[in-house]
């Protein structure tokens, strides 16, 4: 059998598909079959940190989207997904069904972000961060003290999903549902990358001048990557809060917004792929570190708390190193692992 | 040859399995979420010692029921997310009771906890934990924040000799943990004659706090609470002192200890901590087994919470095993049959009910003097139906 030595294409339509080649298209069989059946055979533990995950990766790739695509930093993001959570328990205690319930979360959350998106006009860079600190501390606050909505610091309790009668009430269900919404944001992110507003948020993050000299709505395409973000970012929370079935302001705070900014730095800027890498990384890295702590400690069971608390030390420490030797993030590394084994074993 | 291969094999995997179960009923698995290096962690350190250190002494006693406890232990890093994962893998180590840390873990937990009918003792006294109707498995030994305000304020008023109306302000950090006693303290204030005279807000990570006394100030209050942790209660005692207000402060629980003489020195003098153990000093038959354990190296009164909240969990373990078997829900039962057990003299006598999780009602109020913390009264109020959960 002769394959060809390159991707040849003959249409436009061989052109724009996602997966191009058949080693590519058998790789994403084989991840799909390994995400069906692999979760048969873990427990809680794994399938609630694959779950986070997932969560991540959708928070992940929807900051991405704002700050890697088009530029627009936001130090916000945590609080948009607070939103989404809010506004999903919300409709969901009013008995919204949990599909209309979650798009709903994530309208409300699009809304509030493009309203916070609006100062996006006049602010650049580390004044627009600024602007976005303060929605997260103007949220904060609303979380914290409308009562009637968001229970104020009581907090509210949300029940498990239900979807036509079937309840995703444990780990693994939960896992395969918030794999399904991370898959489709991630395809959805993916190919609005390829279109127009894709390539008018590139524009604008490239240089803002040229981008409206072309012709491109800065205020418009501003918003509307403000709009989709908090979307996605809602989506993320009204995951969170049915998984969680309980919440309060306090996990929505500026640390899950940094937590999603490092996500994508490390990740690599302006990459899916990237997004998705970082998540997994800094969602993974914490517990990988609790189980070497555990471990340490069960052999030195004198000092096994200092072990316990030495792992937020090692955590900056890896991502300080990473930032030096990586600095283009996971998906620059990704991209240099396939052009070396493109090559393989003639890459020099 | 290679068939007995396989067979020792398979006999060896066989009796690593048979070791591991029964190795598994031997002990009594526990989790503990603790945070050891995030931002409670000057508090939640001296908890989780005292949580380890009484199950080491329990353990070293012949455990309870027979058993070993084998705990599972977290450091979570005040992390939301990393508690519920970390809960997520004591489920699968098959834990029978849970010690929880502060208020973001637990509440995130309350729904967990409940629908896998894990009883969770925490330190996160938030009074709409102690109604068993919103979170029927959360468990906890000290009074409410709610009621150690309302119980600080009837022992205020019962020392107060002037003819006028006492005047109090509230002082606190706006955040769940700060928020939840106020709208309580300002209700009950107002019921047994307090004149409110001012609210102000100072920050957890406070370093300065001279703008908000300035304007309770010229308000001239008697008595103000201070709700926050050590660092920032220790700021507004130190500003206050600069500002030579002659209010006493009196600071929750977790708002004044024995760091309260390092960070405020001498200011803290005069001023009154709400507390609901003993402190290292005291004279009590468990301070005896807590100064023998440590060595006489002081330890802090939340060691000593930490310590009494595993006493209280291993009671209710010895009273489920006694009526069978070891589960979550035995454990609850059995905790909501608890009536005035003395932790060793640790706390004031702890009960609960099936329809109220409320240990007691009663507040220690300790003098700060110059290096120490003396004892001026325990105030302890009526189990009143209405403040259940408020």
């Amino acid at each position: 059998m002769h394959g060809k030595c390159g991707l040849f294409f003959t249409s436009y339509r061989s052109e724009a598909q996602f997966f191009a080649s058949r080693f590519q298209k058998i790789c994403l069989v084989l991840f799909l079959l390994a995400v069906a059946f692999g979760p048969l055979g873990l427990r809680s533990y794994h399938l609630s940190v694959l779950t986070f995950i997932n969560i991540s990766v959708i928070g992940a790739v929807s900051l991405n989207l704002l700050t890697g695509y088009c530029g627009q930093i936001s130090l916000g993001h945590g609080a948009f997904v607070g939103v989404g959570a809010y506004a999903t328990a919300w409709f969901a205690r009013h008995g919204v069904p949990f599909f209309p319930a979650l798009l709903g979360g994530g309208a409300v959350s699009a809304m509030v972000g493009m309203v916070f998106g609006l100062p996006s006009l006049r602010l650049k860079g580390i004044y627009l961060a600024i602007a976005t600190l303060a929605a997260q501390l103007i949220l904060e606050y609303v979380f914290l003290h409308w009562d009637s909505a968001t229970g104020g610091l009581h907090g509210v309790p949300v029940a498990s999903p239900e979807i036509f009668g079937f309840a995703f009430d444990n780990d693994r269900r939960m896992f395969y549902l918030t794999f399904v919404f991370a898959a489709i944001v991630t395809y959805a992110a993916s190919n609005l990358m390829r279109s127009k507003s894709g390539r008018a948020f590139v524009a604008i993050r490239d240089f803002y001048l040229s981008a409206e000299i072309v012709g491109v709505n800065l205020f418009a395409y501003k918003l509307q990557a403000f709009g989709v973000s908090s979307f996605m970012a809602g989506l993320a929370g009204g995951l969170w809060a049915f998984y969680t079935m309980f919440i309060t302001p306090e996990p929505f705070g500026i640390g899950l917004s940094i937590s999603y900014l490092s996500m994508i730095i490390i990740g690599g800027l302006g990459s899916i792929i990237g997004a998705i890498f970082g998540a997994v990384f800094l969602t993974v890295l914490p517990e990988v570190l609790n189980i070497i702590a555990q471990w340490g400690g069960s052999y030195f069971p004198n000092i096994s708390s200092s072990f316990l608390a030495m792992k937020g030390g090692i955590f900056g420490l890896v991502l300080v190193l990473f930032l030096i030797f990586e600095p283009e993030g996971l998906a620059h590394r990704w991209r240099l692992a396939k052009a070396y084994w493109k090559l393989y074993p003639f890459a020099h | 040859m290679r068939k007995k291969l396989f067979v020792i094999v398979a006999l060896c995997l066989l009796a690593l399995a048979a070791a591991s179960q029964t190795w598994a009923g031997d002990e009594i698995p526990i989790g503990v979420i603790s945070d050891l290096s995030g931002a409670t962690s000057s508090v939640g350190k001296p908890y989780a010692d005292g949580i380890m250190a009484c199950i080491n002494y329990l353990n070293s006693k012949g455990g309870v029921a027979g058993k070993k406890i084998k705990p599972y232990q977290v450091d979570y890093a005040y992390d939301v997310q990393k508690a519920l994962t970390a809960y997520k893998q004591f489920k699968d180590e098959g834990i029978v009771a849970l010690q929880g840390w502060g208020t973001g873990d637990t509440e995130a937990l309350t729904g967990f906890v409940g629908k896998d009918k894990i009883p969770t003792l925490s330190a996160s006294y938030s009074a709409h934990l102690t109604d068993p109707k919103k979170a029927p498995y959360n468990f906890f030994i000290a009074a409410d924040y709610s009621t150690q305000l309302r119980a600080a304020l009837k022992y205020l008023k019962s020392t107060w000799k002037e003819s006028r109306a006492p005047r109090v302000a509230f002082v606190y950090p706006d955040h769940p943990y700060g928020l939840a006693p106020i709208q309580a303290g300002k209700d009950y204030a107002k019921e047994i004659g307090f004149e409110i005279v001012g609210e102000e807000n100072v920050d957890l990570k406070a370093t300065d706090a001279t703008t908000q006394l300035l304007r309770l100030q010229k308000q001239n209050p008697d008595f103000i609470w201070l709700g926050g942790t050590t660092p920032s209660a220790s700021v507004v005692i130190k500003d206050a002192q600069k500002l030579k207000m002659n209010a006493t402060f009196f600071v929750n629980i977790w708002g004044a200890d024995e760091n309260t003489f390092k960070l405020a020195g001498p200011a803290a003098k005069g001023h009154l901590s709400l507390q609901a153990a003993a402190i290292y000093q005291d004279d009590t038959p468990g301070s005896k087994v807590i100064k023998e354990l440590t060595k006489d190296q002081p330890q802090m009164t939340h060691y000593i919470r930490g310590f009494v909240s595993v006493l209280v969990m291993a009671e209710a373990i010895r009273l489920a095993a006694a009526k069978g078997e070891i589960t979550g829900p035995a454990i609850k039962d059995a905790l909501e049959s608890l009536r005035d057990f003395d932790p060793m003299g640790l706390t004031p006598p702890i009960s609960f009910f099936p329809d109220d999780h409320r240990p007691n009602m009663a507040v220690k109020l300790y003098k700060l003097g110059e290096d120490k913390m003396e004892l001026v009264g325990v105030e302890t109020l009526e189990r009143t139906q209405a403040w259940l959960g408020k």
